[in-house]
């Protein structure tokens, strides 16, 4: 054997081609991904460096149309650990246990426990409490602050305000509807972390702050609204009914200026725990649930009827027209429809449709609608908004119960005639109601006037009155008005009577009905009221539920409609009207 | 001791420079990068930054001490040993085995441990095997062209695959198996029977898939990690994470993200991820140039050796060089499934230092023949002055 030979030689030579074409290719392959990939590389290992604790942005203040704040927000802390930054866990589990009524094993565990870079101790933590805590200087323990909803008069306006989550997302009501102006944009305070999250050291933070929410200013006026809340409790404890509940519109232009309901609970202290009970009392009824009106209705078989005699519809009678059968009951496919009252002696006799309205007699406007037939009086059912939603700024609302307009039947007919076979909501109830009385607008109700930058003050977005429709004329509207000013100066609304004020109104007392069948001694008692009468402002919606003992709407609902307002006009000092 | 000093002297006038500062400066760039890679995770375990800095600036002066020894020494000294190292080598791969020397890490049994010391047998396993390789090879006796002369290499070679499939490490066994082609190939056997010796291994890759069925797993995580990102897919993306961040010109030296415990081994079999976040695709070029050339110089030490047993055993040393390096730049950038496989010179870890240093020193010890034979301009005469 020589020295190395050709093929040898050979060999090595092709072997180190093939390895010089190797790195060439590997380094192809590392240009790809440091030079051309590595943008997109980058952007995703970002992500996983940094760690952001997020600063919670206040969330938006909400307050009345003068400016009151209803709601607003108080910190809390939250406590916290990482575990990895822990020097002493000892030490920190038993201070943290101390101050925060927390068993310390349940502390040690989290303080010891590196799985997870963060631990909660506890939320909703004072700031006494953490400024004591600061104090130790105890290291891998850190506060964050935390913005807790604070409703400043408790249970008030409740159903309406609705709640947050924990974690102050809007669960319910304006809360809820308004959530994406109130939430506000959250900012975070960036930092530079290891795998586990832990700091680096010589790092720079970055901070990022938050926007805080908007504040929205409602159409509710804390004073009414206050006026009504206690006038509702007067009203649960003279009639122990199972639900009381009331609303107070702007009739000019649809603003609710007050809304309440009983019982009720304290927004400050949420029954979390108990949530079928939660889901009962948070409920804006007014709005979501539905109910037979009863008498209440009768308006806007009025309202119909006026509309058309001076249209010139021949069916419809006018504010002369007497009417001339004085039975007590009708007729209809077999079926009866009695008055309220026996029509004995000279009681319910030659009735004009004012006199009707006084007594609420049932037979007339029984006649009214038949005579006016389906086609007709349909249309005026729905160009009072009735059969579809009032488009109120709030979630969940209903839209009520109407017979299809097919399939009504002429019993059907008479009876919606004066508010029975038809299901509404108080809302809509009180929307058509004003209609009726303020120049025949049909505006749609709403909660917020505006929302308004807390920073700048400036106002972000105006709502204005939205005109939904226009079911009856003004001369129509004002006969009406006037009709019901007489029902309470000298039918059944006398309980709701304040001299100088014109005050109008239209009782009503609903039969309840239980599996189909009307439960006796059941009754929803109402009063609808406005004043003054010759340019309407207030309209107020007062329902009691179930009232124990007298249950006519005259008697259980008229008085309390009567002490609101009188507050109302107390309160702002509203003159008189002279005769 | 000034004999020695002498005899070193004289060997370092004749030495291939060039090789030498390419080992050296690789070995430099080593312990910057384990340091830079390393100090926050030693802090975080150790309370030392320096932790593996220490230990591995101990195995680079261990290996520099046994690179020049290794200059000095007589080649053909290494020649006569060849059967005793290899046999004391395949010991110590199966004394991994044995409890009492055993160091288990990450469920694999790859370190031998006496006292404070510990050491990776298979690292000295693929040299001795390389040295076998070529004396057996360049032994006149043996006729490479017959099949059955083939035998020894293969029977030796697969003792030691199995050993080390044992522990058990992939990535060396696959080393160890490319090495015996390549010193088969390079030996001069047919091309036939070399395709021959293929065969099982073609039939071994399914079979050990099917005993250990992660390793399908791993296999097919580097054509999609992101299939896997938080198991088999979150290496190899930690690593393209490294190498993103780096773009052109790097990060800069020590600001590394991902070494903050997001890269797993960024000290060890990872750490060119780190240097390609640190230095960029140019700091990544520069050392594959190194790389190459220290190859390439191997590769021309091996063409011009005075004799065939030192060129079969530089060029088997300059190809366990490239082998290892091209597996881990392939690991690093998902060419291939993700192992475990250090980057020569570079990588944490004082066997693998000391032994790639050593065997570089084997070069250099030959580049010095070679210098001698070509002062003297004609290469047989030089061989017969060897071969007394």
């Amino acid at each position: 054997m020589h020295i190395t030979n050709l093929t040898v030689r050979k060999r090595l030579l092709v072997a180190l081609i093939t390895a010089i074409f190797l790195f060439l290719g590997i380094f192809t392959r590392f240009f790809y991904i440091q030079v051309v990939w590595g943008k997109q590389l980058r952007q995703k290992a970002v992500d996983q460096w940094t760690r952001d604790l997020p600063i919670t942005a206040d969330r938006g203040l909400i307050t009345d149309c003068n400016g009151n704040v209803i709601v607003n927000n108080v910190t809390a802390y939250t406590v916290y650990v990482r575990a990895k930054n822990v020097v002493d866990a000892d030490k920190v589990s038993t201070i943290l246990s101390q101050h925060l009524n927390i068993d310390y094993d349940r502390i040690y565990s989290k303080v010891t426990d590196k799985s997870s870079s963060e631990w909660t101790i506890k939320r909703q933590v004072s700031a006494d409490t953490v400024s004591a805590l600061r104090e130790y200087n105890l290291e891998g323990v850190y506060y964050a602050t935390q913005s807790v909803r604070n409703y400043v008069y408790g249970d008030f306006l409740t159903q309406v305000l609705g709640f947050v989550s924990v974690d102050s997302v809007g669960q319910t009501g304006i809360e809820a509807y308004y959530d994406k102006y109130l939430s506000g944009i959250d900012g975070a305070l960036l930092t530079q972390s290891d795998l586990v999250g832990k700091e680096l050291y010589d790092t720079s933070m970055q901070y990022v702050a938050p926007i805080d929410g908007f504040t929205i200013q409602l159409t509710i006026d804390c004073i009414i609204q206050q006026i009504v809340e206690n006038v509702l409790k007067v009203a649960m404890q003279a009639h122990s009914p199972k639900h009381v509940q009331c609303v107070v519109l702007d009739v000019t232009n649809g603003q609710i200026l007050a809304m309440a309901q009983n019982p009720s609970y304290n927004l400050n202290d949420i029954p979390r725990d108990d949530i079928s009970t939660l889901m009962e009392l948070s409920r804006n009824t007014i709005i979501t649930d539905i109910y037979e009106p009863g008498s209440t209705f009768k308006v806007l078989t009025a309202a119909a009827t006026l509309e058309e005699s001076r249209k010139g519809n021949p069916k419809a009678f006018d504010e002369n027209h007497v009417f001339t059968n004085n039975s007590d009951v009708r007729y209809l496919d077999g079926t009866k429809i009695k008055c309220w009252t026996k029509h004995i002696g000279n009681k319910h006799a030659n009735q004009t449709l004012a006199m009707a309205l006084n007594h609420s007699c049932n037979p007339i406007f029984t006649d009214i609608a038949l005579a006016l037939g389906t086609q007709t009086f349909y249309g005026y059912l729905q160009a009072f908004g009735y059969g579809s939603k009032t488009g109120v700024d709030f979630l969940g609302e209903q839209a009520g119960l109407l017979v299809d307009e097919q399939s009504v039947t002429v019993n059907d007919l008479a009876r919606i005639g004066f508010g029975q076979t038809i299901a509404v909501t108080a809302l809509q109830l009180a929307v058509a109601t004003a209609a009726c009385v303020n120049g025949g607008y049909l505006y749609q109700p709403y909660f917020v006037k505006q929302i308004i930058d807390p920073v700048t003050g400036n106002v972000v977005k105006t709502m204005y009155p939205t005109l939904i429709n226009r079911p009856i004329s003004q001369e129509t509207s004002k006969l009406l008005a006037t009709m019901l000013q007489g029902v309470v100066t000298e039918g059944s609304g006398k309980q709701a009577y304040i001299e100088g004020y014109q005050v109008g109104g239209k009782t009503g007392t609903a039969q309840k009905y239980v599996n189909g069948a009307v439960a006796t001694g059941k009754n929803i008692s109402s009063f609808v009221g406005f004043f003054p009468a010759s340019a309407p402002k207030y309209l107020c919606l007062f329902i009691v539920d179930e009232p124990v003992g007298v249950t006519y709407g005259s008697v259980v609902a008229a008085p309390y409609t009567r002490m609101i307002f009188q507050s109302i006009i107390d309160y702002y000092d509203i003159a008189p009207i002279q005769p | 001791m000034s004999i020695l000093s002498n005899r070193l002297l004289t060997k370092y006038k004749k030495i291939d420079y060039i090789l030498l500062f390419s080992c050296l400066t690789l070995v430099i760039i080593g312990l910057v990068f384990v340091f830079s890679a390393s100090y926050y995770t030693a802090e975080e375990d150790f309370g030392n930054k320096f932790y593996y800095l220490n230990k591995q600036v101990i195995g680079a002066i261990t290996g520099l001490i046994c690179m020049n020894a290794v200059i000095l020494i007589d080649i053909n000294i290494l020649k006569k040993l060849y059967l005793p190292l290899i046999v004391v080598s395949i010991l110590l791969l199966v004394l991994v085995f044995i409890p009492f020397f055993s160091i288990e890490s990450y469920g694999a049994k790859r370190w031998i441990g006496i006292g404070h010391f510990s050491f990776q047998p298979s690292e000295i396993a693929k040299f001795a095997f390389v040295l076998f390789c070529a004396v057996y090879l360049s032994n006149s006796n043996v006729n490479i062209t017959k099949l059955h002369h083939t035998i020894p290499v293969i029977v030796v070679g697969i003792i030691i695959c199995a050993l080390i499939i044992m522990e058990p490490n992939m990535s060396v066994t696959v080393c160890v198996a490319m090495l015996m082609v390549c010193m088969l190939f390079i030996g001069g056997v047919p091309i036939k029977h070399l395709l021959l010796c293929l065969i099982p291994a073609v039939i071994a890759v399914p079979i050990l898939i099917l005993i250990e069925p992660y390793r399908l797993a791993r296999l097919m995580a580097f054509i999609d990690p992101w299939a896997t990102p938080k198991e088999e897919g979150y290496q190899l993306i930690q690593s393209l994470y490294a190498l993103g961040n780096g773009g052109w010109f790097g990060v800069g030296l020590f600001n590394s993200r991902q070494k903050y415990e997001f890269l797993p081994f960024a000290e060890s079999d990872f750490i060119l991820s780190i240097i390609g976040e640190e230095t960029g695709i140019v700091g990544c070029f520069i050392l594959f140039c190194i790389y190459v050339t220290l190859i390439l110089k191997g590769v021309k030490l091996a063409t011009k050796a005075p004799n065939r047993y030192l060129s079969l055993l530089s060029g088997g040393i300059t190809f366990v060089i490239a082998i290892q390096t091209l597996i881990n730049l392939a690991v690093v950038s998902g060419c291939i499934p993700p192992t475990g496989i250090p980057l020569p010179f570079i990588s944490y870890g004082g066997t693998s230092l000391v032994m790639f240093m050593s065997a570089v020193g084997i070069l250099l010890n030959v580049s010095s023949l070679c210098a001698s034979e070509q002062n003297i301009a004609k290469p047989h005469i030089i061989n017969k002055r060897v071969r007394k």
